[in-house]
C-alpha cells in the first residue's frame, strides 16, 4: 500500500509505470513548442467557461506554466457574503428564539415566513455567484469551486438555509488550493454537510452510516473500496457532529469515544482520524482524479493505468490540490486531439460562457437566470442529489435544448420590462445604479464582427466562438448566410448569424 | 384518417440537406426517428382524445375585482377606490358578477360554457409569486417541494411509452418550460417561442441552423452526433409547427392581442391532430400593486376576449367537445386595497374551466368577506380537487397516483 509519508518529492513523476507500450508519460508537461492558439483555447474554455480572443492572446504570450499559475494560484480570491445572506444569517438566531416562543398558530406563521426569506437568499445568493464567476479573473477558481461542490454535494432543497450553503462553498473555497485531507476535515464540520448528510442526528448510541457511506463511496474512494464494516465504524468515529448557527460544535457527549477498526486497523479514532485512515488507501489516489477528467475532460474514463500512474503521483504530494491542478492541465493527455471540442457545456457553463463571449452582465432576475437554468437542468447549490450532477449527455433532451436556444434568444431581446413584478424592477434599477446594465445583446456587439468582406465576418465568428475543431466547417455556410444575395456584409445578417451559430450543435460543446 | 405527418417531414429533413450529405452518412445516432419512418406500420397519433388548455394568469390575479360580491357592503368598505358599482358589473349568479370588461365570459357562462369556481386556494398560503407558483405547478403542500409537476406526473403515470422523436405530448407557448411540465421519465414536449413564429428572419435562421446541422465535424465524435440527432428531431417538430400555423385557418377573428395569437395557435395544433394531450400559455402581467383599475380591466379584457374567440373556433373545427380551457394564478390578491389604488399579495381566489362539456355557472363557495385590516381570504376549494377532477373525469387518469392522495371533485364535470 502506498502511504504518503513514504512518497517521493512532489514534483517527480511516477516513473515506475506499466511496462505498456505507452511513450514516457502521457501526464508529463506538454511542448512548449505544442502551446499554440487552439491549444490556448481548449484550456481556457475547459478550465473556464469560454476562451475569448483576447484571453487567448495573453494566454499565448504567458505561456502555458505562467498561466496556469495565474488561473490557479495559492489562493481563491473570496466570494462576498452577499448582503441578503448576511442578514438572513443575524435574523437566524432571533427568529429560532421567536419560533420557539410562539404559540401555534402564530408560530406557523413565523416558520413560513423564515422559510420564504430563505427561498429569497438562495436566489439572491444564486444571482450574485453567478456574477462573480462570470468575472473572468474568478471564472476558473470558481470552475474549480463548482467541481469540488459537485463532489462535497450539499443542496438547498434539503439545507433550506442559504447562509449555510454559502459557508460550506466559502469552506471549499478557501482550501481549494491546499491538501485535500485538510479540505475533506473542514467539509465533514461544514454545518451544510452536518445537516445535508444527517450528522447531526448521529449520536453515541445511534449512529448515522449516511455521512459515513458518502464519504467513501463519493468523496474519496469510491464503490468497492471499502466495506460495510469499515462504513459502520466510520460512522461511530464522525458521531457527535453537531453546530449551532453556523457554528460547528463538537457535543462530546455524543460521540463514541472507544476504539474503531476501520481499514484493518483498531484505534479508538475520531472523524479526522477516519479520514487520514481513508487517505491511506490507493483508491484515494484515483478517485478524485478520476472525477476530476470527467468533469474537465471526457465523459470516457481515461486508461485505467493512465488514471493509476496520476494517482501514485498524486499521493506523492501529500494530496496537493494544486498540483493536481497545474499536472493535469499542463499535460500532453490533456491536449490530446481526440479531447478538443468533445464534451457537453454543462446549463452554468454555457450561461456563463454565453455571458462572456457576448460581454454582457448577469441581470438579478431570478426568473431570467435561475429559471432558465433550472429549465437546462442545472441549478446552482442544488445538485438533484447527494451524486451531483450526471453531465455529459444527460443535459441534452429537446426541453433542455429549447431552453438553451430560448436563452440565446432572450439575450438577443430587450428584456421585457412590462412584463416584470415590482421586485424585479427595483433589482434592475439597483443593478443599473452599480453599473450593471448590459443585459442583452447591443448592437456594437454585433457591429465587432460586422467588418470586412463576409469571409472574414464568418471566420471572426467562429474563431471566437466555437471550438479549433468546429471552424472549418462552418466558416462555409456561414460566411455565404452572411454575404446573402447583395454579396455585402451586413451588421444584420451578422446578427442573425451569430444568433444561430450559438444555438448550434458546435456551440453546445467545449 | 391523416397520416402520420412526422416520419415523412424527417426524411424531407434528409433530403433537404444543401451539402448533400445525408445525416445517415454520419451519425450513428440518427436511426432514432430513421427507424420510426421506415416502419410501415409506424402507429398514428390516437385521434379524438381530450385535450387540456392551462391558462397562467401570472403574476396574481385579483380575484375580488373579476368575481365580484357587488352586494356586499364589506366588498365596499375594503375597497374604497377599487371597488366596481353595482350598476357597472355584469351579474352572474347571486350577488356575484363578472368585472365590466368581461363580456364575452359573461355570454359563455349564459350558454353553460364557463364553471367558474369560486374562492380557490390551498392551506397555510404563501405569498412569494415563486414559492406559490411552484406549489400551484407541482400540485405540492405549501411545505413540501417538489421536484415534478403536476401535468409531469400524469405524462409519467399515464403516458409513458411514447419515444423519443414522437410528437410532443405536451406543448407551451412561451419562452419558459413551466414547471408544470417537469416530470421523472422524458417526454417529448415542446416550447412554440412567441419569439421564433410567424417571423421572416427567423426561418431564414432556421435554414441556416439546418445547414449547420448537417456539417459533418473534425473529428466527428459521438457528442457531436448525439448532439446534431437531437436537435434536429426538435427543429424537425418545429418546422411542423411552423406549418400547421402558417396553414391553419382559424373559424373566427382572433383579437390582436399575444395572447390571444397563442390561442390561435394552440388551436391550430389541436385541429391539426397531434398526440398533444396538454397545452400551456401565459399571461401574465396581473401584479397589480399600483393603479390596478386600468391594467386590471385591459388584462380582463384580454383574457376575456381571447378565451371566448378560442372557444368559438374549436367550435367552428367541431372541437368543442374535445378541449377543456382552464386558467389558474398563483394566488389572489389582498382584500383590502392599499395606498397606491393597488392591491397586494394574497390567497385564494376564483379559477375559470371553460369549454363545451363543463357544467357552467357558479361552483363552490363564496369567500367571507367580514375581515378585519389587511386580513386575507381563507380559501373554500383546495386547487387540487380541481387538479383531481380534470385527471380523473377529462384526463382519464388517477388523480390520486398525481397528487398523492385523493381529494374530493368538483362537480364542474
Amino acid at each position: 500500500m502506498n502511504s504518503p509519508a513514504t512518497a517521493p518529492a512532489a514534483d517527480e513523476k511516477g516513473s515506475r509505470s506499466t511496462p505498456s507500450a505507452a511513450p514516457a508519460s502521457r501526464w508529463d508537461p506538454l511542448p512548449a513548442s505544442e502551446w499554440n492558439a487552439d491549444a490556448a483555447r481548449h484550456l481556457l474554455r475547459r478550465v473556464g467557461w469560454t476562451a475569448k480572443p483576447e484571453d487567448v492572446e495573453t494566454a499565448l504570450q504567458q505561456g502555458l506554466p505562467a498561466t496556469l499559475a495565474r488561473l490557479f494560484p495559492a489562493k481563491a480570491i473570496p466570494f462576498p457574503k452577499p448582503k441578503m445572506v448576511a442578514e438572513i444569517e443575524a435574523e437566524e438566531p432571533g427568529m429560532h428564539e421567536r419560533i420557539r416562543a410562539a404559540a401555534e398558530p402564530e408560530k406557523r406563521q413565523l416558520r413560513k415566513e423564515m422559510r420564504d426569506r430563505a427561498q429569497q437568499g438562495y436566489q439572491d445568493l444564486t444571482i450574485r455567484w453567478l456574477q462573480f464567476a462570470a468575472d473572468p479573473a474568478h471564472s476558473a477558481a470558481e470552475k474549480w469551486v463548482l467541481f469540488l461542490s459537485d463532489v462535497y454535494v450539499v443542496a438547498f432543497e434539503k439545507v433550506h438555509n442559504p447562509a449555510l450553503l454559502y459557508q460550506h462553498h466559502a469552506i471549499l473555497r478557501e482550501r481549494a488550493l491546499g491538501a485535500a485531507p485538510a479540505l475533506t476535515k473542514a467539509v465533514s464540520r461544514s454545518p451544510a454537510m452536518i445537516d445535508y448528510l444527517d450528522l447531526r442526528e448521529s449520536k453515541k448510541q445511534a449512529p448515522n452510516e449516511n455521512f459515513a457511506r458518502e464519504l467513501f463511496e463519493l468523496f474519496l474512494l469510491g464503490e468497492g473500496n471499502y466495506t460495510e464494516t469499515d462504513i459502520k465504524e466510520a460512522a461511530r468515529a464522525f458521531t457527535g457532529y453537531r453546530h449551532r448557527f453556523g457554528e460547528f460544535q463538537f457535543a462530546r457527549g455524543q460521540h463514541d469515544p472507544t476504539p474503531k477498526k476501520i481499514f484493518g486497523k483498531t484505534a479508538p479514532y475520531d472523524g479526522d482520524g477516519a479520514i487520514d485512515l481513508a487517505y491511506q488507501q490507493p483508491a484515494a489516489g484515483t478517485f478524485l482524479p478520476g472525477e476530476m477528467l470527467r468533469f474537465y475532460l471526457s465523459e470516457q474514463p481515461v486508461p485505467r493505468n493512465q488514471i493509476a500512474e496520476l494517482g501514485r503521483w498524486w499521493q506523492g504530494t501529500h494530496y496537493n490540490l494544486r498540483a493536481l491542478l497545474h499536472r493535469i492541465f499542463g499535460s500532453q493527455l490533456f491536449f490530446s486531439p481526440e479531447y478538443r471540442g468533445a464534451m457537453i457545456k454543462s446549463p452554468i457553463q454555457f450561461y456563463l460562457g454565453l455571458v462572456q463571449d457576448l460581454s454582457l452582465d448577469v441581470p438579478p432576475l431570478p426568473r431570467q437566470a435561475v429559471g432558465l437554468l433550472r429549465q437546462m437542468g442545472q441549478m446552482p447549490f442544488n445538485p438533484p442529489n447527494v451524486r451531483g450532477w450526471m453531465g455529459g449527455r444527460s443535459w441534452i433532451n429537446s426541453s433542455t435544448l429549447a431552453a438553451r436556444r430560448q436563452l440565446v434568444q432572450a439575450l438577443f431581446n430587450p428584456i421585457n420590462e412590462v412584463n416584470l413584478n415590482a421586485d424585479e424592477v427595483m433589482a434592475l434599477d439597483a443593478a443599473r445604479s452599480e453599473g450593471r446594465s448590459r443585459f442583452t445583446v447591443s448592437p456594437d456587439r454585433v457591429r465587432d464582427f460586422a467588418v470586412a468582406s463576409p469571409q472574414d465576418a464568418a471566420d471572426r465568428l467562429v474563431r471566437a466562438f466555437l471550438a479549433p475543431a468546429a471552424t472549418a466547417t462552418y466558416a462555409g455556410p456561414l460566411a455565404k448566410f452572411v454575404a446573402g444575395k447583395s454579396g455585402e456584409t451586413s451588421p444584420e445578417r451578422v446578427r442573425a448569424a451569430l444568433l444561430t451559430l450559438l444555438d448550434s450543435p458546435e456551440y453546445q460543446l467545449s | 384518417m391523416r397520416t402520420p405527418f412526422l416520419p415523412s417531414t424527417r426524411r424531407e429533413f434528409l433530403r433537404y440537406s444543401a451539402s448533400g450529405i445525408g445525416l445517415i452518412a454520419f451519425s450513428r445516432f440518427a436511426p432514432s426517428f430513421l427507424v420510426q419512418s421506415t416502419l410501415a406500420a409506424a402507429p398514428a397519433p390516437e385521434k379524438d382524445r381530450s385535450v387540456l388548455v392551462l391558462v397562467q394568469l401570472a403574476g396574481g390575479n385579483d380575484g375580488l375585482n373579476t368575481l365580484i360580491p357587488f352586494e356586499d357592503a364589506d366588498y365596499h368598505r375594503l375597497r374604497p377606490t377599487l371597488a366596481l358599482r353595482k350598476t357597472d358589473v355584469l351579474p352572474v349568479g347571486q350577488n356575484q358578477a363578472f368585472h365590466p370588461s368581461m363580456t364575452e365570459l359573461q355570454g359563455l357562462v349564459h350558454d353553460g360554457k364557463l364553471a367558474v369556481i369560486q374562492n380557490v386556494g390551498y392551506p397555510n398560503p404563501n405569498r412569494s409569486h415563486f414559492r406559490s407558483t411552484d406549489i400551484w405547478e407541482t400540485g405540492s403542500e405549501s411545505d413540501q417541494v417538489v421536484s415534478t409537476g403536476w401535468i409531469g406526473r400524469y405524462l409519467d403515470n399515464c403516458c409513458s411509452g411514447a419515444p423519443v422523436g414522437h410528437d410532443p405530448l405536451a406543448v407551451h407557448v412561451g419562452n419558459e418550460t413551466p414547471e408544470v411540465f417537469l416530470s421523472q421519465q422524458v417526454h417529448p414536449t415542446f416550447g412554440v417561442n412567441p419569439y421564433l413564429l410567424g417571423r421572416k428572419d427567423r426561418s431564414r435562421n432556421q435554414a441556416l441552423l439546418e445547414q449547420l446541422l448537417q456539417q459533418p465535424s473534425t473529428p466527428e465524435n459521438d457528442n457531436a452526433s448525439f448532439l446534431k440527432a437531437t436537435m434536429m428531431d426538435a427543429l424537425v417538430t418545429e418546422r411542423r409547427v411552423q406549418g400547421i400555423l402558417g396553414a391553419y385557418q382559424a373559424g373566427t377573428t382572433y383579437p390582436g392581442t399575444p395572447f390571444a395569437h397563442s390561442l390561435e395557435g394552440v388551436a391550430a395544433l389541436i385541429a391539426a391532430d397531434l398526440p398533444t394531450r396538454v397545452y400551456f400559455v401565459s399571461l401574465s402581467g396581473f401584479d397589480t400593486h399600483a393603479n390596478q383599475a386600468n391594467n386590471h380591466r385591459n388584462l380582463l379584457k384580454t383574457l376575456s376576449e381571447g378565451l371566448a374567440a378560442f372557444q368559438k373556433d374549436l367550435e367552428a373545427h367541431k372541437l368543442g367537445e374535445r378541449v377543456l380551457t382552464m386558467t389558474f394564478s398563483e394566488f389572489g390578491r389582498r382584500p383590502m386595497e392599499n395606498q397606491s389604488q393597488g392591491t397586494d399579495h394574497g390567497t385564494a381566489a376564483p379559477l375559470f374551466v371553460m369549454g363545451s362539456a363543463v357544467k357552467g355557472g357558479l361552483h363552490g363557495e363564496a369567500p367571507k368577506l367580514n375581515l378585519a385590516r389587511n386580513q386575507d381570504l381563507t380559501f373554500s376549494t383546495d386547487f387540487r380537487q380541481i387538479y383531481a377532477t380534470v385527471l380523473d373525469r377529462w384526463l382519464d387518469c388517477p388523480a390520486e397516483k398525481v397528487l398523492g392522495r385523493s381529494f374530493e371533485p368538483v362537480a364542474f364535470l
